[in-house]
């Protein structure tokens, strides 16, 4: 990053006030590190993920290109970053305007807060960036020993494979860990504390049947060390990114309630508030095809309040999917004027299909939970004796992809070393793929073991 | 920022990759055309995708936010990643614009359909100082010497002498380890070449033919365009009566009405003679039509013009038939016959867009 990165006095007086406000409010948030970019340099930290140490791949160039595109033609733009770390990384934007920068600062701290205490985050490491810096290291080192083509392929193969996780896992083993903990009587200190939960996701899912095919695979597959080492990292950086997908409707909803509600507090100039009006609804904007995560998070939110309800126990306890059956009730449905909508086969337009709340409320429990994942499952791992792999996927309702499915299988064959073999529906018929790591085959089950 | 840049440079060379592996199906599509500026041509790509398992087709539903009767559309599809909709997995879609130098894609070009390069005509052959820095030479000003190349030289030597020691690496160039950089110099063809593109517009030259020859005007400017390093081109049209025009008529014109080909050749002759004479200039006359002429008498006259006057004065005459519905296609045979053995003389039939592959190479891959 070119040029400086502090703030600029005001701005850091700014800073310090609105963090004043915050917690005098309530909200309890570690340091939180400030730095200012410019909009071209955001855009590299978004397509990193927020982490500018990370590994080098062609991804990551991808993501910039279509974000910086963006950005050129005015078609998108990033007001702020904010990593979760301690301290929590917050990177602001040159160009964003006084007012701007204010509305920034107030939402960083309130995912700040969010990262700090709901219980999602908890399993997650928050010195992830040393994590990703070693990551990096480790694999340009593989780069440097087997060549940048054998790593580039072999990590194309497992991150085909990086939604495959328990997105419960690590809040599991984390409370185990914990009452381990609390059992032996010792409080837990810092190192020995990660060791402990470094060991227990490193070795809880080695068996079928499981969610952790990540996990399985990096343990079990007949793979050379340095590409387990590739599958750990891949699988390790998942892991970490899980519950931001798991949250992220809570999480925008949260830190958009928090800048709203203290922005409007005081901190504006009456000069500003117009200008923080249209910068607010544009980012709470919705349209009709188009659910916006700020604003059904913030919505919620604020239902909660007039609930009644306990806004700093909501935000520890809940996910998405949890928080909208919580929150979600007929007069939300009504009063945010949600609707279901799908394709007419007929027309071939998509349409409103339904308003009413239990339908919307299944459906987005629905498209929320599991970490908007498909759900898949390994439940043999050595199918008629010969080694091959069986996943079955827990079909909702939604097909999936299948052409992709067929070829993430293969992926996952050739990782294995043996034949894999899928279970999912289309429509209401099951569908079998099979694939030996070069054909892909479909429609037969897999023999069931003779004798 | 730096490391960014590399990644996307690594990007980029796999979409070159890409590009170049399917660079038949450019070959047949107009998806380039009109994409092309001064000196790069922007080409859409699809973003490249890592399957993943992900929902498919019919989970195209899902919560919106709205006002709306049942039944009612829904504006604006769900966009990828957004909304809680089922899309969230679904990232592939975005379009990719990636810029190629036109130099860069007519060497695929040349790979792609085994094009030699133009031997340029007579012995006229001037050279143009070209080149890049892409040599590496043992003596140069030290300006320009190549680092890596003098360390690893230096390496070399340590180590054959076995003064090396890992502990210590120390490494001292001597004087007969530098490389320098130098330049390569790439020899073009000099001078200045000249394409005439013309086309029958006829009524019987419908929408798909006109494509088929934009298609095949685009790939062959590329081409000479690589070739030259002065290149004009003139759009030449003709029903009954030929007459020039500018690049975007040549496309969009619809005549209708008869076909009088010796017109358009009596005007190219008239510009060779006045405007582009051949000691000045190299000519690519390409002439496009379905092969229906208006007599038999005409398509004498253009045998006749070709042979004595044309054929003598340009590298290489093409002429393109493509396949109408209205075409006899009578034209080519008249021309194979009449005009047997003029080794300047190509022709080529496309029946449709998968043909031009082939028509391109016929043209362009004599190297004249």
């Amino acid at each position: 990053m070119a040029g400086k990165t502090e703030l600029p006095p005001q701005l850091r007086h700014e800073a310090a006030r609105i963090e004043r406000i915050a917690r005098a409010a309530g909200l309890d948030f570690g340091d939180v590190a400030f730095e200012m970019v410019d909009a071209r340099d955001v855009n590299a930290l978004a397509a990193y993920g927020g982490f500018p140490v990370r590994y080098p791949s062609w991804r990551f160039g991808m993501d910039f290109e279509r974000l910086d595109k963006g950005r050129q033609y005015g078609l998108s733009r990033i007001y702020e970053l904010v990593i979760n770390t301690d301290p929590a990384y917050a990177w602001l934007v040159r160009t964003n305007s006084d007012m701007e920068q204010k509305l920034v600062i107030a939402h960083v701290l309130g995912h700040a807060d969010f990262f700090k205490h709901n219980v999602w985050f908890q399993p997650t490491d928050r010195k992830m960036l040393d994590r990703m810096a070693d990551h990096g290291t480790r694999i340009r080192r593989a780069i440097d020993l087997h060549g940048q083509d054998a790593v580039e392929a072999f990590m194309d193969s497992a991150l085909v494979l990086d939604n495959l996780l328990d997105p419960f896992l690590p809040l599991r083993e984390h409370m185990k860990v914990r009452a381990a903990g609390a059992q032996g009587g010792a409080s837990t200190v810092g190192s020995s504390f990660e060791a402990v939960r470094e060991r227990a996701l490193g070795s809880s899912s080695s068996r079928p049947p499981t969610f952790d095919v990540l996990g399985f695979l990096a343990e079990r597959a007949p793979l050379p060390e340095w590409q387990r080492e590739l599958l750990r990292i891949v699988r390790a950086e998942a892991y970490y990114f899980l519950p931001q997908r798991m949250t992220k409707i809570m999480n925008e909803g949260w830190a958009s309630f928090w800048h709203s509600r203290i922005l409007t507090g005081g901190v504006l100039d009456a000069s500003e508030v117009v200008e923080f009006a249209d910068c607010h609804s544009g980012a709470t904007a919705s349209s009709p095809g188009n659910l916006n995560p700020y604003k059904l998070g913030i919505e919620m939110f604020r239902a909660a309040e007039e609930r009644g309800l306990d806004l700093f126990r909501l935000r520890r306890v809940h996910n998405d999917a949890s928080f909208v059956d919580e929150i979600v009730d007929e007069e939300f449905v009504a009063r945010n004027a949600l609707f279901l909508f799908g394709k007419n086969g007929r027309t071939g337009r998509t349409e409103v299909v339904d308003r009413e709340a239990r339908a919307v409320k299944e459906r987005l429990l629905q498209d929320l939970s599991w970490g908007g994942l498909p759900q898949i499952e390994l439940v043999d791992d050595d199918h008629a004796g010969r080694g091959e792999l069986i996943l079955r996927h827990h079909h909702d309702g939604r097909d999936l992809q299948l052409s992709h499915a067929a070829e993430t299988l293969k992926s996952l064959s050739r990782l294995w070393g043996a034949s894999v073999h899928f279970e999912t529906r289309e429509e209401s018929s099951v569908r079998w793929i099979s694939s030996d790591g070069a054909e892909i085959r479909t429609g037969e089950r897999p023999y069931e073991r003779t004798g | 920022m730096h490391r960014i840049e590399r990644d996307r440079a690594r990007f980029r060379e796999i979409v070159r990759g890409r590009l170049r592996s399917d660079l038949r199906k450019y070959l047949s599509t107009s998806e380039l055309l009109g994409r092309r500026g001064e000196h790069s041509v922007t080409i859409p790509i699809p973003q490249i995708e890592l399957p993943r398992f992900h929902f498919g087709d019919n989970s195209k539903s899902g919560v919106g936010q709205g006002q709306g009767e049942k039944g009612q559309p829904v504006e604006g599809e769900a966009k990828d990643g957004e909304g809680a909709g089922g899309a969230g997995e679904e990232a592939g879609h975005h379009v990719l614009e990636v810029e190629v130098e036109l130099e860069e894609l007519a060497r695929m070009l040349g790979e792609e359909l085994e094009l030699p390069n133009i031997e340029p005509r007579g012995d006229k052959a001037l050279v143009a100082d070209g080149g890049r820095y892409t040599g590496v030479r043992d003596t140069g000003p030290k300006s320009l010497r190549h680092f890596r190349r003098t360390f690893r030289n230096a390496l070399r030597r340590t180590i054959a002498e076995g003064l090396f020691d890992p502990r210590d690496p120390e490494v001292i160039p001597m004087p007969e380890d530098e490389r320098f950089r130098w330049k390569k110099r790439a020899p073009k063809p000099d001078s200045s070449a000249v394409i005439f593109h013309v086309m029958d517009v006829s009524g019987s030259m419908g929408r798909e033919q006109k494509d088929v020859v934009r298609i095949k005007a685009f790939w062959i400017d590329t081409w000479l365009r690589s070739q030259y390093q002065n290149i004009e081109v003139v759009y030449i049209v003709h029903d009954a009566v030929a007459k020039i025009v500018d690049q975007q008529s040549f496309f969009s014109l619809r005549e209708s009405g008869g076909t009088k080909i010796s017109s358009a050749y009596e005007l190219l002759l008239q510009l060779v003679r006045d405007k582009y004479r051949p000691e000045d200039w190299n000519l690519y006359p390409f002439h496009y039509s379905d092969g229906d002429n208006w007599s038999a008498r005409d398509t004498e006259r253009c045998v006749s013009i070709l042979r004595d006057e044309l054929l003598p004065r340009v590298n290489q005459f093409c002429y393109g038939q493509v396949k109408s519905a209205y075409g006899s296609g009578q034209f080519k045979k008249d021309l194979d016959t009449g005009l047997e053995g003029q080794e300047k003389l190509v022709t080529a039939s496309v029946n449709d867009r998968d043909g031009i592959a082939d028509a391109i190479r016929m043209f362009l891959g004599k190297g004249r």
